[in-house]
């Protein structure tokens, strides 16, 4: 199957695997990111650790004076506390070097003892506020060197090619994950849709389950479920089929009977208008069960119907003549224009039947001394067999042009009743043009009469098909 | 001899068939299912059988086949239309003619008549016809295959007859149709060329079953001198 048939898989897959590697890109971002802030417990160390060096550092200024306060500040360095500032109640600076670069923080401190915590330049800032044992209120700040916590050294870099692998063995192995998932779900739908192609083209005993191992879940189900109505449909088919033959049997013995019966009393009682009107009807009667057998099998089973190599020209050749023979020994009703030879799939009994059926009827309607006349052409652009047949009668009201291949239709019951006609002639043609994948249309033509155009598609050359 | 066995599971319909083919000088033995009906076939009395391939229990198709291993005795199968698959495998398994149901009584008194002409045709004394190692006697309706007897039925012989009669001449199938089955040739009647096709198959593997040949679009020719 190709790509564009398995639409459903490829979108279920990438949205999966999409799912997948969005997810993973946004763990990893979030990782990435908190490794780039401070983690928690490691924030709360530094602020104490501030909290309580800048404790220190106002007591020992307040008791030793600033000078102490200095040196101090200088053996913080020394100990992971970078750039310390204590600064007064109006942020000047009381000691520390260099505390321009963290007066920027100062305006946005309010309450004594809530920091403010910011990361610059991958080093945490703190400034705290803090009351000394005097009552007077200090600030206090310094850096810490963010992203090294205390204690863990950074393992070696990893190279480009290490990032690579590394993607690459997460793309295959998230996306044959999904893959496989995306098959799990889609497989069933799959084979529904095969198994209910079959049925539709006619093997009815398609199923879905046969393929798919058991499963108990929603899709399980709805294959089974499928397999049920699948069978149901074989069963009342098969069950339509017999009812079609024992149609068929049942009421031609009857009819049969009444033959032989008809004859018997012809030759005991001699020949009797009223006998010839009774057989006329029983052949009637025998051609309507016939016609009507035709359809249902057409209706039921137009896939079993048999196709051969068939020549047009020589079935056309073969139907004017017997009309030409039948309907008027010495005059030619019929003509036909062969344009090109054309070849078609079909069923040659069927297809005779379908135009033979039009033929008759355009013969039956056609004006006297008039002719039916039959063009076969072949038609490039659709690639396809075209028979005109188009007869110098009446022609039909433009509503009636679609009616007429309706089974039982009669356009005018008057003029209708006398051709003996069974009111299946077209409709059967309609049926087998169409099991035939081609159409059948009647238009009116200028200046009067009835135009049925038959189009058959065209058998594809080099196709190998049995000559009968 | 003008006893005719009917094999059909209709009663009423072999007793109306039975009066009104005694109108025509036939007598009518009926037998309404498959098992009897082979049996009374091979009985050898009848000139014909005429037989339903609908028929309960052991359908038409079997008891053909069995007839058809022991006895060549002409068979006319009835077949509803629409069967053309019915009618194809019986005209295969040996069937001559079929006549579709509902029949005309006028039509089937018309088949039998030109079914039992040809089988009494056959008594009229002609000389031998041989083609290789083929030989047909017409007195006898026996055919041989390099001195083996061959399994023909009645109208298969008067067919390879006909063809070997006209050997080298196209004859059409309008024509075999015609001298061989008695009647005319239908739309899309394919009973000749099934008969012939049972002919090669009989003729086997032999050079004769390629001497029969078909000329598209007009009939069947016995060529004169099998092609090496």
């Amino acid at each position: 199957m190709s790509l564009t048939h398995r639409s459903l898989l490829v979108k279920i897959f990438l949205w999966f695997w999409a799912t997948v590697l969005i997810t993973a890109a946004a763990s990893v971002i979030t990782f990435w990111v908190r490794a780039h802030s401070s983690p928690y417990q490691w924030h709360a160390s530094v602020i104490e650790t501030t909290r309580i060096s800048g404790e220190t550092a106002i007591q020992t200024y307040e008791q030793s004076g600033p000078v102490a306060a200095a040196r101090y500040m200088v053996q913080l360095e020394h100990r992971n506390l970078q750039n310390p500032c204590l600064f007064d109640q109006s942020h000047n600076v009381l000691a520390g070097r260099n505390c321009d670069a963290l007066a920027d923080m100062l305006p946005n401190l309010t309450e004594p003892g809530v920091p403010d915590f910011g990361v610059r330049f991958g080093v945490a800032r703190v400034a705290l506020k803090l009351r000394g044992a005097s009552g007077r209120e200090y600030v206090f700040a310094a850096e810490v060197p963010a992203g090294v916590p205390p204690g863990r050294p950074r393992g070696p870099r990893m190279t480009r090619l290490g990032y690579a692998l590394q993607w690459a063995v997460a793309l295959i192995v998230s996306g044959s994950i999904c893959y496989l998932l995306t098959r799990y779900l889609t497989a069933p739908i799959f084979r529904l849709r095969e198994a209910a192609h079959q049925l539709a083209s006619g093997d009815l005993s398609a199923r879905a389950n046969s393929r798919i191992s058991p499963r108990h879940d929603e899709l399980g189900d709805l294959v089974r479920d499928f397999d049920t109505m699948a069978a149901r449909i074989e069963d009342l088919v098969s069950r339509q089929r017999q009812l079609i033959s024992d149609v068929s049997h049942e009421l031609r013995s009857p009819l049969g009977r009444l033959n032989v019966a008809l004859d018997l009393a012809r030759q005991r009682k001699g020949d009797d208008p009223a006998f010839d009107q009774a057989e006329q009807d029983t052949a009637l009667l025998n051609e309507m069960i016939g016609r009507l057998l035709t359809i249902a099998k057409l209706d039921v089973s137009a896939r079993d119907v048999p196709m051969v190599q068939v020549d047009l020209s020589e079935l056309l050749h073969q139907i004017v003549c017997n009309a030409n023979f039948e309907s008027h020994p010495n005059e030619n009703r019929v003509t036909l224009t062969v344009e090109s030879e054309v070849f078609v799939l079909g069923n040659p009994e069927l297809l005779h039947s379908a135009i033979e059926n039009v033929v008759r009827n355009a013969i039956h309607y056609t004006e006297p001394g008039t002719q039916v006349e039959i063009v076969l052409q072949h038609d490039a652009a659709h690639s396809s067999a075209r028979i005109q047949i188009r007869d110098h009668g009446p022609g039909l009201p433009e509503a009636e042009l679609t009616n007429i291949f309706r089974p039982f239709y009669r356009v005018a019951a008057a003029r209708d009743r006398q051709s003996g006609g069974t009111g299946l002639g077209l409709a059967i043609s309609d049926r087998v043009i169409r099991t035939h994948g081609g159409t059948i249309i009647a238009r009116n033509a200028v200046p009067k009469g009835l135009l049925i155009e038959i189009l058959l598609p065209e058998q594809a050359v080099g196709t190998p098909v049995p000559h009968l | 001899m003008n006893r005719v066995l009917i094999v059909d599971d209709d009663v009423q319909l072999c007793r109306l068939l039975s009066e009104r083919l005694a109108t025509e000088g036939f007598t009518i033995e009926a037998v309404h299912d498959g098992v009897r009906g082979l049996e009374r076939a091979l009985s050898a009395e009848h000139a014909l059988v005429i037989l339903d391939l609908m028929l309960p229990g052991v359908g038409g198709l079997d008891v053909l086949k069995r007839l058809r291993m022991k006895s060549p005795v002409p068979v006319l199968i009835l077949t509803a239309r629409g069967e053309d698959v019915d009618r194809i495998l019986g005209l295969e398994i040996g069937a001559d003619d079929y006549v579709p149901k509902p029949f005309n009584p006028r039509e089937l008194v018309a088949r039998i008549r030109a079914i039992l002409r040809r089988t009494a045709h056959s008594s009229s004394t002609s000389s031998p016809l041989t083609a290789g190692d083929l030989r047909l006697d017409p007195h006898s309706r026996e055919a041989s295959l390099s001195g083996v007897l061959l399994k023909l039925t009645s109208i298969e012989f008067t067919l390879l007859e006909s063809l070997m009669r006209q050997a080298g001449q196209i004859v059409s199938r309008e024509q075999l149709t015609e001298s061989v089955l008695g009647r005319k040739l239908g739309p899309f009647d394919r009973v000749i060329d099934v008969h012939v096709s049972n002919i090669r198959k009989k003729l086997g593997a032999s050079e004769h079953s390629q001497r029969i040949k078909s000329i598209r679009g007009s009939g069947y020719l016995f060529a004169m001198r099998a092609e090496s």
